[in-house]
């Protein structure tokens, strides 16, 4: 766990308590995180292996910006788990090539 | 800059550089290419790639096969992959109307010797599952239609051109054009001037301002066209899909982004390239309809670029009356892309030995718009 | 409120000043802001902010975002929309993207203020994105809003005042951080933000690079090197750091793409981050109806952010209501004066002066005494000394009397033209490697550049090299002309430049192959994909773009797009100020279908 608790700083007040499914891990993580910043305090980096080159990626920008933090939510793919907050119940999990969409 | 040359095409888009392409490989290589912006920085490079035979006129049929045969050893002939898919396209049928009428084009089309049949609404649903069928009546469907990247093809033919000699001059406009006793004396441009007898009006949607150079009137006027890709996914999307009474076509380029695009009626003739939000909101209003998919795949660009349109929505591929050596190939409304390969052969051919040859452009000429006009049915 | 007075576009100290002034006039005033809170940078700023007195010094960014809010939303003319991203500036409209939702809402408004702040640069080396290589603004999205660690061991690269201060915040969350790199030869940031650092023990590691991250499938190490005058790596002194975190702070770019689709003209101004809106000094941007604020019109600081703001609010209201508080706009204008008035705004106030402002400035430095126009096209020596120190070997040098240190040996050399005959000789004797030789070239466009050098391999005459400024920024790409070899191992290179960059170019580096840096995320590209490309003969950026889907993923371009440019610059020749910036196309945020059929509109009103 890598969430801070005592910061000289700031106070800390986080949303109560939820869990959600990565790669068929239960996760626990707090409401008003986003997806990726829960895996992070879960010490899950490696969010998607990227399309071309099959690289190992995680997320670099936080704000939506870059897509390397695009993961499969609920079954859709390429959602910016960087910005995105999670929900309980949520099943999430690494996307590998460009997403594909249950047609 | 050269200061002369046998042949100056204005345009560096598909048509022109593929006519200047042509002249090369026939011998012709003292050719010039103006482009005033960059290469397939016109209607080509904002265009969706889309390469079909399918049309209710049959000389666009024949022009669009003989097209066909060109993207098939394209790579081979000229050394470059465009990402040429032959995946087909599927025309729907949404009203007993356009049944009839694609009905009807099968049977001619079949004459002109095309692969093409009639999908009844089963066999549309098997074969393409991911198509919300409660409205279509049926579709007409040919095999060996496909899509290709025309920046690359653009990009493919400038430099095949330039190898063999022709010189392509970018960020150089055509500012006018001399023409003495009706005999064209030579192209001055923003770098300077160049002694010709030949000129090609390839100018795209500027075509009519190009022909105003040496004093030729084409019957031309742009319209704006928008078109939207969205993010790149997996693979699902085989065959370009097009409606004209539902009014879009989309396909999935080889790197794997939904293109998709309409026409709009209330459109006035301009030059304006900029997207409106309008588009964007009837497109994803209408498309998830039919595809459902689409509903949660997201929107990544969105431009606009020119068709250039003749009154019959077919294009104008000529000699001037009044000027000579003074050739067109202009008015490609949307499918200028798909009929560059063939234009340019007959162009080439037109030009160093005094006709077409082979390419039948023998119903596009400048003064087929005295008469009644017969439109082309098949566009969007 | 569809059809607002005024739609201001970010939340952060700049959009909120302008939406005070407007509201306070009485203007129905819409603000969106992507962020969950209103504020900008601001929020994740725990340490106590410089600045003007009347601008919140000395109170922390997260309180000031709180104050700013706090008098904004007792207005009734005020509607602020969190998470909301405008998608584009269309002719028919401002559509916004409402995440949380996903839904769209299109707004029609007489005025809009863009006050889209920055976004960060990113930086080329190896592996570059390995999960754990993280900008700093997602350090401290992480670590100052999610109160989550972003690891154990981080190593910082950059010494400008935001990797000083992440650094800074980053111990105080409890993570170690292991050393800050920089690559130049001296601290960016402040002298107190690195004091405060140097005071917790962290090694600020001058003249080092990052060459490589290590690990698989996250970041396991770092691999760091000192570099040489010339910014090149030297390979014998490379070694690993145990981090499981790269934290990049090379500092920010103005978000400019909102207002280049409304028709407004960008410039690259370097001195104030790269692209920037032009604009009047009351903010007004050349899109009709439209103005900017803070740094989007130039990277800065949150009191001239709030300035600008302000200023551009009481625009508005000038242009809407036909009057506004004049007193108030040219108080605000000195106020700005005085701020970038001494020698840290140096730079600013140099970027400003590109984009046509008159700024008077604290200090004036004088350059060379001695280079008038009279002497163009001559091969002439430029002295780059004006420190007093005590040297003069090239007084003492010259074969010909030209250069005078004089009797104090403090003084700084006098140069006389008329009597040098262009030998070269004083720069390479010069201990300071501060003479450079400069010739403007006959075909008026280019210049000829000596430049002493002190390295091996020595490079041959035709060879490619880096053009590198003073700072050991990348300005070109040239060819070596000339090479003397010198006895005492300082030899001569020659090298083309642009005429533009004569006064800029003072080194080169060999150019070399870098394998695995990705300059563009969303398409995978490396830095030899692009180099490739325009070997290729792509060299007109837009053909480049549509040849390797450049900028055309879902960022946008953002984090692609300058880094392109720069090496199509430094392969061409050309600054980068003469390439195309390209087209900004909407979406600026991806959108689904299903959020743009979702809309509420000005339609609805
Ligand atoms: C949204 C959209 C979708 C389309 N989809 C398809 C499709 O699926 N399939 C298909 O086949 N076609 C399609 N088209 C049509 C196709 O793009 C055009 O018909 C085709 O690109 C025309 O090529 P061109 O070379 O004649 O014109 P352009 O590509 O426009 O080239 C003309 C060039 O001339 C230059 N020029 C103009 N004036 C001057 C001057 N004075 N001096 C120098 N240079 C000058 C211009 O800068 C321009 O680059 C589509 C078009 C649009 C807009
Ligand atoms: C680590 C760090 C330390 C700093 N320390 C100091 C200091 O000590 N003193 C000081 O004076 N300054 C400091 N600064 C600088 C200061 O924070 C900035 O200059 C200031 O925040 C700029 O304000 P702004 O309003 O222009 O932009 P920002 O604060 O960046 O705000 C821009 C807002 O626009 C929003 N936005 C962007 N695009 C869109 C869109 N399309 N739709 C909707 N919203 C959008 C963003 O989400 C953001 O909220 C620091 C900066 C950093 C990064
Ligand atoms: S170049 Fe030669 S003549 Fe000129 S100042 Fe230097 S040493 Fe003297
Ligand atoms: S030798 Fe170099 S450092 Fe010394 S005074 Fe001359 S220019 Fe300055």
């Amino acid at each position: 766990m890598s969430r801070l608790v005592d910061h000289p700083i700031i106070e800390f007040r986080r949303g109560k308590e939820i869990t959600f499914e990565f790669e068929g891990r239960e996760i626990s993580a707090f409401e008003g995180e986003t997806i990726a910043a829960a895996l992070h305090a879960e010490g899950i980096k490696f969010l998607r292996a990227s399309p071309g080159r099959q690289r190992a990626q995680g997320f670099f920008c936080a704000i939506g910006k870059c897509s390397s933090c695009l993961m499969e939510v609920d079954g859709v793919p390429n959602v910016r788990t960087c910005i995105t907050l999670v929900k309980d119940g949520m099943i999430v999990r690494r996307q590998k090539g460009k997403g594909e969409f249950g047609a | 800059m050269t200061e002369k040359a046998s042949v100056v095409v204005i345009g560096g888009g598909i048509v022109g550089t593929a006519i200047a392409y042509y002249l090369t490989i026939k011998g012709q290589r003292d050719v010039v290419v103006l482009e005033k912006n960059y290469l397939s920085s016109g209607s080509t490079g904002r265009c969706a790639g889309g390469i079909r035979q399918q049309w209710s006129e049959p000389s666009n049929v024949r022009l669009a096969m003989r097209s066909v045969r060109h993207f098939e050893s394209f790579k081979k002939e000229l050394g470059a992959d465009i990402e040429y898919v032959q995946g087909g396209y599927l025309l729907l049928a949404f009203d007993e109307e356009e049944e009839t009428l694609f009905r009807n084009n099968v049977e001619m089309q079949k004459k002109e010797g095309l692969e093409v049949s009639i999908l009844s609404v089963d066999e549309v649903k098997k074969r393409f599952p991911y198509i919300v069928v409660d409205d279509v009546k049926s579709a007409s469907f040919c095999p060996t239609d496909g899509h290709a990247n025309p920046h690359l093809a653009n990009f493919a033919y400038a430099r095949a051109a330039k190898k063999n000699g022709a010189w392509i001059y970018t960020h150089t406009r055509a500012l006018g054009i001399d023409v003495e006793n009706g005999q064209i004396t030579g192209v001055e441009t923003d770098r300077g001037y160049i002694k010709t007898g030949v000129v090609v009006n390839a100018a795209g949607g500027f075509s009519r301002q190009v022909g105003l150079l040496a004093g030729v009137d084409i019957p031309t006027e742009s319209y704006r066209h928008q078109i939207m890709v969205t993010e790149p996914l997996e693979h699902i999307l085989d065959p370009m899909i097009i409606s004209f009474s539902r009014n879009f076509y989309m396909r999935q380029t080889v790197s794997g982004n939904i293109m998709m695009g309409q026409g709009d009626e209330d459109e006035k003739p301009s030059f304006n390239h900029d997207p409106s939000w309008r588009f964007l909101t009837q497109m994803s209003k209408k498309m998830p309809g039919l595809f459902p998919f689409l509903e949660k795949v997201r929107v990544l660009r969105h431009w606009a670029g020119l068709y250039n349109m003749s009154p019959d929505a077919q294009p104008i591929i000529d000699k001037a009356e009044d000027v000579s050596d003074y050739y067109c190939a202009v008015g490609f409304s949307g499918h200028g892309f798909m009929l560059a390969p063939a234009v340019g052969e007959g162009l080439a051919d037109w030009i160093i030995d005094g006709s077409p040859k082979e390419v039948d452009l023998s119903n596009l000429g400048l003064d087929r718009f005295t008469g009644e006009v017969k439109r082309e049915k098949n566009v969007v | 409120m569809h059809s607002p007075d005024l739609l201001v576009i970010g939340a952060g100290p700049a959009g909120l000043s302008a939406a005070v002034e407007a509201a306070s006039a009485g203007l129905d005033t819409v603000v969106v802001d992507e962020g969950v809170t209103a504020g900008g940078q601001l929020v994740k700023q725990t340490h106590k902010f410089f600045g003007n007195e009347g601008f919140f010094a000395s109170v922390r960014g997260f309180e000031i975002a709180r104050s700013l809010l706090e008098e904004l939303v007792d207005f009734e003319n005020v509607e602020i929309f969190q998470e909301s991203s405008v998608i584009g500036v269309y002719e028919d409209g401002i559509p916004v993207l409402h995440l949380p939702s996903d839904t769209t809402r299109l707004f029609r408004p007489k005025r809009v203020v863009v006050a889209t702040g920055a976004s960060e640069k990113f930086l080329q080396f190896e592996n570059n994105d390995l999960p754990g290589v993280y900008g700093a603004g997602a350090v401290q999205t992480l670590m100052n809003q999610f109160g989550i660690m972003p690891g154990k061991n981080v190593l910082m690269i950059g010494s400008g005042n935001i990797g000083l201060i992440v650094s800074y915040q980053l111990v105080q969350a409890g993570v170690n951080v292991k050393a800050i790199v920089e690559i130049a030869d001296r601290i960016g940031g402040y002298e107190v933000h690195a004091d405060k650092v140097k005071r917790l023990g962290i090694p600020v590691l001058l003249k080092h690079t990052v060459t490589r991250a290590l690990g698989v499938e996250s970041v396991e190490g770092a691999e760091i090197c000192e570099v040489d005058e010339k910014f090149s790596p030297i390979p014998s002194t490379a070694r690993e750091l145990v981090v499981d975190t790269v934290c990049i702070a090379v500092g920010l770019n103005p978000s400019v793409e909102l207002i280049a689709q409304a028709g407004g003209q960008i410039r690259y101004v370097a001195e104030l981050g790269g692209y920037v809106p032009v604009r009047d000094e009351d903010m007004r941007a050349t899109a009709e109806g439209f103005f900017v604020a803070g740094d989007v019109s130039g990277i800065e600081e949150a009191t001239t952010a709030m300035i600008e703001g302000r200023i551009a609010g009481l625009s508005v209201v000038r242009d809407l209501k036909g009057s506004t508080d004049e007193n108030k706009v040219s108080r605000l204008k000195k106020e700005l004066v005085g701020f970038r008035n001494g020698p840290i705004s140096a730079r600013v106030r140099e970027g400003l002066q590109k984009l046509g402002f008159d700024v008077s400035s604290g200090e004036s430095r004088t350059g060379n005494l001695n280079n008038p126009q009279k002497y163009r096209g001559k091969l002439r020596p430029i002295i780059e000394c004006f420190e007093a120190i005590p040297c003069n070997p090239c007084e003492t040098s010259c074969p010909t009397g030209a250069i005078v240190v004089g009797g104090n040996i403090n003084d700084v050399p006098v140069i006389d033209y008329d009597k040098c005959n262009g030998c070269g000789i004083c720069m390479t004797k010069c201990p300071g490697l501060a003479i450079f030789m400069l010739q403007e070239l006959p075909d008026e466009d280019s210049a000829l550049i000596g430049i002493p050098y002190e390295f091996i391999p020595l490079p041959s005459k035709g060879d490619q090299v880096h053009l590198l400024g003073r700072q050991g920024e990348m300005l070109a790409e040239g060819t070596v002309q000339r090479v003397f070899r010198s006895p005492h191992k300082t030899n001569s290179v020659y090298v083309k430049t642009p005429l533009e960059l004569a006064d800029k170019v003072r080194s080169i580096r060999p150019v070399l192959q870098e394998d695995n840096a990705f300059v563009c995320r969303c398409e995978e590209l490396t830095v030899s994909d692009i180099e490739a490309a325009i070997d290729e003969g792509y060299t007109d950026f837009e053909e480049l773009r549509r040849k390797l889907r450049i900028s055309m993923g879902p960022c946008g371009g953002r984090t692609c797009r300058l880094n392109a440019l720069r090496i199509l610059s430094r392969k061409t020749g050309k600054s980068i100020e003469e390439l195309s910036f390209g087209v900004l196309r909407p979406p600026s945020i991806p959108s689904t279908l299903g959020s743009i059929a979702r809309q509420k509109g000005a339609e609805d009103d």
